[in-house]
């Protein structure tokens, strides 16, 4: 039989049927492909039968029609706070240094009085929704972004406030929603990953479990990038030679498919050796490709320069070179360990911080603008969590004692959305008037993660994987979608 | 209607007048009983209150979604209500419905969550109840009984297939020139093709079978000189002595502890850990117990019972290893939460050993399966009775031990680790004493903070003020707020006037304060109820009272003099009696045992500030790690032990720890134990546990396991999922045969060794693996075995086949893990790699490698190109490449075809035909070398060969 160009990476339908074994463990995804009138993608052309391999990552329909098809997830990892970029509080100043008429809600560490935000907000767009200083070259864009005012989460806690905004679960292992979204939609691009997790330097609180595919088969599982190195062996594993130059490996690997060829032709059909000798040729173009996908210098100067200096603008444009070429979610983590997490001394680590992101995120967004991309592709912006409006007071070990910085605050919080189907232009629900809580409109994390798959075109109920006795889904029992945030 | 925004207030109200009087046509009591209905009453029902319930409450009330337990779509559910476990209803009184209470937004519930009912709405439900809630009877929702979780619980018990004993099914008698029978396998298997009209496929060759069993059996490929001499072994039992000998190698034991570390979710780490050392040193010694286990055949009851309670077993002289059994309840990824931790066990336990899905019981009764969710919590009240120790037992044998004793290399690392011990344990005490001489001088603090009152704003404006919170510790000013409660009395001798004072008004407090404390220099000088200690009084003299915090201040100073008093005085129990009467009444407040600012120095850590607890945590880290990292930590066992008191499990509501419902036994799960289970009563039940899984009767315990052997042995098991063996799995496909193994494996009293070597010397597993296309088109999955399955080699077994053919394989056994992904590269067997739940290479997961965050029934096999660049770029390969070329056999050949011959020989045991030599000759001529290139064109020749699908593939 003929090697169809998306064999490569396979598993038997049986598999995908019984993914782990576990009885009908992909149902969810036939599921997902029967509602949308296709098997796996090359399924009808290959006339295969049951035995055929198929892709688990080719390319494959959602329940419906949707604009997005990609994700970047802007993970300003730490937790930003809201009140010092897209929720402005001038109630506060009426208060500075004194006591809230409230009182402070718990969060991780003991607060104290009011803490009016030392950054100036401003009307932007024709929306004139008000935006920090901060980020005044993403607020270029507001009018296509929709802010989300009245997040909030569980607990005040890095740890499981990361599992939650990733896997939708806080302490159990739980697939993220990069793998889950992998899993539903597969890639564009087999000859690079389809789940990608940037990360400078390290990775951050929780580390690798932020991206896994826990249940779910390992192809889901996001790719780490320490985009800290600028040389590509250094990026993505092994996909360097570094002892034969490519014509030597194409002559090895030329010589592999006529052994391999030789093997099979005394071996009859097996779809699975086919799939195997096709994954060197995927290999041999993912090492060109990626090389490729991850070199900026490749853009031209203005380009660049509109992105600007450093590691965060290099990697947000990185993070569009990867959608450009079909990779389906990409996540850019600020930074190793918690960069955003400003106990002390908010006002110049906040500027630091937003200074080295917010010009390439507005860049991003002319870009893919420019490309035709933004429309298919959904930017998430946010952290774990936000930051009380009050001070943190000093405690031995906890911070550096300085009392100009403030604590986690799971109790409200933004994450805003742009790009891929979302009604831009508008603030969606609000905290209370000094932004400790959500009180209008308030979206859980699990609501997010339903609104996001179903920009993406999935019904969160229904994107679904059987594992030990249990259809388990991102948004396990919880979830409701946000239509008001859907064009 | 009463929906519409349209819909006239004014007019709303005469209609529930109306509504209210129409209730009460005909109606003679309000109870519990559905009270006839009147068809005035059910016309209005159906106009007015059902569209209301239907539009506001069943969407997640209803048929389709209960959330909370709660249905809002029948009579008897409502006034049953959910898992508050309170009435939804109290027919006839509304104040007392939590419905009512709900729609009112009053107490816990504010309902419906979206928007609050109008007043009309609530209005017109009131009078629903008041009436006794009239439904119309023919409208429940279903006619049919429902079944108590229990009843169904017994009814799939009954209907089940997993849940019926295993049968002794005699083997079908077949007698085919198309089909060899070596053992009954092959008569079960048999029986089916023919059934279909298929037949078996040939018995494969020589080569092929020596590959397939070593392979299967010990993980490697046989050497050249081992496949020779099978090939040429004209003995009739050569087949079955070659099992024998890879049966009997201690390899065998590496390879099917990989397939059961799966099973057993095995790490090395605890996975996310935080400030403390991740690692779980002696998780090698349960990978270790579980290859001994299997090369020494351990019989598979005894298996199971040495992982749950090896410590509840007899003593036994001969193995002093056996406590590392217990690993498999222990070494799962840890939550920080106890709930979670047993989960994880209870999981591994019901998945890995019996094949139910227990787990999916901790929030509700199982939806599909016969497990109620009373069974999760009797499993769960085992669990939670154990705990492990803080120090492991030492399973080193004594001789062992001694002799590592001897060596200076141990006694330095016992030194060593002393030493950080005693660090750590130095920290703790110096804290301890540091606390409580701070904690008895900063009364004034603690005093001022309880001055504040609970006032969250005075409390954020004091922090600001005078203290330096910094030392203040939550749970001190908790007890001094006790103490204060407890104390402050008007005839308390101390308290009395702290007590008076904080009576007064902030506007009256200069005035009346002087007035307060002349009353008490009034009082008796004394120390008794009724009287005022002489001190208190002395120390309010000449003081400026103006407000609460001035009387902190005060008693706060007074506190710290007479303990400044007190240690002057030598500051021990002793010295209290030289102290008089109202000078000891009050250091006593503070010294002693039953003091208020006494901390047992072993409760130290509750008090640690945020600087304290990372200090302490990374000293003790130090001494984890140098555990961790030291060759000369003697073996330890990772057990748990039954806590003295076992728990009283209560079912925990929607899985929810702060909503215990009804007490359970600690017992076996229904399904399997019936209706005559007896409650577990020896310690936590962890023994009895064991033994009820180990039972020759337990219907579930040998399928599964036979079935995962089978699985292993042909690519695909007998039932498709192998750890779910519950009503949604679908059959086995040879039921019969299934049990008949289940069976073999109780007469060869649970030798599992007996049924790898039945299931290899089948004539079903030494069939040819060549494709047949008419048997392809009548079982494309080949699920009845018309030929062996093609499999691929499992990460373990490519990587180690990669040192093995490149003569650089480590056989050593045992020990601690070694990071086989890391250079310069370890040779041991994987099985033997260092595995970091919290941050497991990705080439594992690129790979395939099992999960080790939950039991892992069967690995997923995908082929991607990520694999494919590990075997063309990772320094790794390429040094098996250079290694393999370099070998004698190869590299002194002194011409390209014997060069390509002898790779051959290495790699895939035989001999290459007419076109390999052409393409290897044709390669290695060709090669030209250049400056880029730092292989030799024999070296990227015996790459590629690595590279290979016949490698990779078991034929």
């Amino acid at each position: 039989m003929s090697i169809e160009p998306n064999a490569s990476c396979s598993l038997t339908r049986r598999e995908l049927l019984r993914r782990s074994g576990m009885g009908f463990a992909m149902l969810g995804l036939t599921g997902v492909m029967a509602d949308s009138g296709r098997l796996v993608a090359g399924d009808a052309a290959s006339g295969d039968t049951d035995a055929g391999y198929k892709n688990p990552l080719a390319s494959r329909l959602p329940h419906f029609a949707a604009k997005a098809k990609r994700v970047i997830h802007l993970f300003m990892n730490g937790g930003p706070s809201h009140i010092d970029t897209f929720d402005p509080k001038p109630s506060l100043e009426k208060y500075a240094g004194k006591p809230l008429p409230m009182p402070n809600l718990a969060t991780e560490r003991k607060t104290g009085a009011a803490f009016p935000s030392p950054f100036k907000f401003q009307k932007y767009g024709e929306s004139g929704i008000e935006v920090s200083e901060l980020f005044a070259h993403t607020a270029q864009h507001i009018d296509d972004i929709a802010v989300i005012r009245s997040m909030h989460a569980e607990v005040p806690n890095h740890e499981p406030s990361l599992l939650l905004m990733n896997c939708g679960e806080s302490r159990l292992v739980r697939p993220s929603m990069g793998s889950w979204v992998t899993y539903g939609l597969g890639t564009e691009n087999l000859n690079l990953p389809g789940f990608i997790a940037m990360v400078p330097n390290g990775y951050p609180i929780q580390e690798t479990q932020n991206w896994q595919s826990a249940f779910l088969p390992g192809v889901y599982q996001g790719t780490y990038v320490n985009t800290q190195h600028a040389e590509i062996d250094k990026l993505v594993e092994n996909v360097k030679n570094s002892w034969l130059p490519a014509d030597a490996q194409r002559r090895q690997l030329d010589a592999l498919a006529a052994i391999n060829k030789h093997h099979k032709d005394q071996h009859g059909y097996d779809p699975a050796l086919d799939a195997r000798i096709h994954s060197f040729e995927l290999a041999y173009g993912m090492q060109r490709e990626a090389a490729e996908a991850f070199d900026v210098s490749r853009e031209p100067k203005h380009i660049l320069d509109s992105y600007g200096e450093g590691t965060q603008a290099r990697q947000i444009l990185i993070a569009r070179r990867l959608i450009e070429r079909g990779v389906r979610f990409v996540q850019v983590w600020h930074g190793q360990g918690q960069p955003w997490d400003n106990h002390d001394d908010i006002e110049v680590n906040h500027k630091k911080l937003a200074g080295q992101c917010d010009r390439a995120i507005g860049a991003l967004i002319s870009d893919l603008k420019r490309l035709g991309l933004f429309e298919e592709t959904l930017i998430i912006w946010g952290g774990e969590f936000g930051r009380t409006p009050t001070v943190e007071l000093p405690q031995a070990g906890a911070n550096a004692g300085k009392i100009n910085g403030r604590d986690h605050n799971h109790w409200g919080f933004t994450t805003w959305l742009a790009g891929g189907g979302v009604k831009g232009g508008q603030t969606y629900g609000s905290t209370d008037e000094f932004g400790f809580k959500a009180v209008e409109n308030p979206v859980h994390v699990h609501d997010l993660h339903a609104t996001v798959l179903k920009l993406l075109g999935f019904d969160h109920e229904r994107l679904t994987y059987r594992y030990a006795g249990r259809d388990f889904r991102l948004t396990d029992v919880h979830g409701k979608v946000i239509n008001e945030l859907i064009a | 209607m009463f929906n519409s925004p349209h819909f006239r207030r004014a007019a709303t109200c005469i209609a529930i007048a109306a509504f209210a009087m129409a209730w009460n046509v005909g109606v003679s009591r309000a109870s519990d009983a559905a009270p006839a209905i009147t068809p005035e009453q059910e016309k209005l029902f159906e106009e007015k209150i059902r569209p209301l319930l239907v539009a506001n409450c069943q969407e997640c009330h209803g048929s389709k979604k209960q959330e909370s337990g709660l249905r809002l779509d029948s009579r008897d559910a409502l006034i049953e209500g959910g898992d508050s476990g309170q009435k939804g209803v109290v027919p006839g009184d509304p104040d007392h419905s939590l419905l009512i209470k709900a729609v009112n937004h009053v107490g816990d519930y504010q309902m419906p969550p979206k928007r609050k009912l109008t007043t009309d709405e609530i209005t017109m439900l009131t009078e629903w109840v008041k009436v006794g809630l009239p439904w119309p009877a023919t409208h429940a929702p279903t006619n049919e009984k429902k079944l108590s979780p229990l009843e169904l619980a017994n009814s799939h018990r009954q209907s089940h297939w997993a849940y019926q004993p295993v049968r002794r099914p005699d083997a079908p008698s077949i007698h085919h020139p198309k089909f060899s029978i070596r053992n009954s396998i092959d008569s079960f298997t048999a029986a089916k093709l023919l059934d279909r009209n298929l037949t078996s496929s040939p018995e494969a060759d020589r080569r092929t079978l020596i590959r397939r069993l070593s392979f299967d059996l010990v993980g490697l490929p046989p050497t050249p000189n081992e496949v020779d001499a099978f090939q040429t072994d004209t003995s009739p039992d050569a087949y079955e002595r070659l099992v024998d000998r890879l049966l009997a190698s201690p390899h065998f034991g590496e390879r099917w502890a990989r397939h059961w570390l799966d099973v057993a979710r095995y790490g090395d780490t605890k996975g996310y850990a935080f400030q403390q050392d991740r690692r779980y040193p002696y998780a090698y010694t349960y990978r270790d117990y579980v290859i001994r286990s299997f090369n020494e055949d351990r019989p598979y009851d005894q298996f199971i019972l040495e992982q749950l309670a090896a410590d509840r077993l007899p003593e036994t002289a001969d193995d002093s290893t056996r406590l590392a059994a217990m690993g498999f309840l222990t070494v799962g990824r840890r939550f920080n939460d106890r709930n979670n931790d047993i989960d994880d066990q209870i999981d591994a336990v019901s998945r890995g050993l019996l094949g139910i899905t227990v787990a999916c019981a901790r929030c509700h009764d199982h939806k599909y399966d016969a497990v109620p969710t009373e069974d999760y919590y009797s499993l769960y009240g085992i669990f939670a009775s154990c705990a492990e120790p803080q120090d492991l037992p030492l399973i080193a044998s004594e001789s062992a031990l001694k002799e590592m004793q001897q060596s200076e290399e141990y006694r330095k690392y016992e030194t060593q680790l002393t030493k950080l011990k005693e660090e750590a344990e130095k920290f703790k005490t110096d804290k301890h004493i540091e606390f409580l001489d701070q904690s008895r001088r900063q009364s004034a603090d603690y005093l001022a903070k309880i001055a504040a009152g609970d006032g969250e704003a005075l409390a954020t404006k004091l922090s600001f003020m005078a203290l330096d919170p910094k030392d203040l510790r939550p749970r001190l000013v908790e007890r001094w707020k006790q103490y204060i409660t407890q104390h402050a009395k008007p005839n308390d001798p101390i308290w009395g006037l702290w007590h008076e004072l904080s009576r007064l008004k902030t506007a009256e407090f200069s005035d009346k304060a002087p007035v307060v404390i002349s009353s008490f220099a009034a009082r008796l000088p004394g120390t008794a109820t009724g009287q005022c200690n002489p001190l208190v009084l002395a120390a309010f003299t000449g003081e400026t009272v103006a407000g609460p915090m001035d009387v902190a201040r005060i008693y706060g100073g007074l506190l710290t003099d007479v303990i400044d008093r007190w240690k002057s005085l030598g500051g021990n129990t002793d010295t209290l009696t030289k102290l008089a009467d109202d000078t000891r009444q009050l250091v006593e407040i503070l010294v002693g045992d039953d003091a208020l600012t006494h901390v047992d120095r072993n409760d130290t850590r509750q008090y640690f500030n945020r600087a304290d607890r990372n200090k302490y945590q990374e000293l003790q880290k130090k001494a984890d790690s140098f555990v961790a990292n030291s060759a000369f930590a003697p073996p330890r066992a990772m057990v748990v032990a039954d806590n003295p008191k076992p728990t009283e499990p209560r079912v925990l509501i929607r899985g929810n720890p702060a909503r215990p419902g009804n007490v359970v036994p600690r017992q076996f799960l229904l399904v399997v134990a019936g209706n005559e289970r007896q409650p577990f009563n020896n310690g936590s039940g962890r023994l009895e546990l064991a033994k009820s899984i180990a039972s020759p009767d337990n219907p579930l315990t040998r399928r599964v396991i036979v079935n995962r052997l089978w699985m292993h042995h042909f690519g695909e098991p007998l039932v498709m999922s192998p750890s779910d063996f519950g009503i949604r799995c679908e059959p086995p496909s040879h039921p019969e045969l299934l049990d008949s193994l289940a069976n073999d494996l109780l007469e060869s009293d649970w030798s599992l060794k007996a049924i790898h070597r039945q299931l290899v010397c089948s004539a079903t597993y030494r069939q040819a693996s060549l494709d047949r296309p008419d048997c392809r088109t009548a079982d494309p999955e080949n699920r009845l075995l018309w030929r062996m399955n093609r499999r691929r080699l499992e990460f373990e077994a490519a990587r180690d086949t990669l040192l093995a053919v490149s003569g650089q394989l480590d056989q050593s056994m045992f020990g601690r893990a070694v990071e086989i992904t890391k250079s310069p590269f370890p040779r041991r067997r994987a099985v033997y790699g260092f595995i970091d739940r919290q941050d497991l290479p990705n080439l594992y997961r690129v790979f395939d490698l099992a999960s080790p965050d939950s039991s892992s029934p069967r690995r997923p096999r995908t082929t991607v190109p990520q694999q494919a660049l590990f075997l063309m770029n990772s320094p790794f390969v390429i040094e098996q490449a250079k290694t393999l070329a370099a070998k004698p056999a190869v590299a002194n050949s002194t011409d390209d075809a014997t060069k390509i011959a002898a790779l051959y020989r290495e790699v895939f045991n035989r001999s290459p035909d007419n076109e390999e030599l052409f393409i290897g000759r044709d390669y290695l001529t060709a090669a030209t070398p250049s400056d880029a290139t730092k292989l030799s064109a024999l070296e990227q020749y015996a790459q590629l060969l690595l590279l290979a699908n016949e490698v990779m593939y078991v034929d």
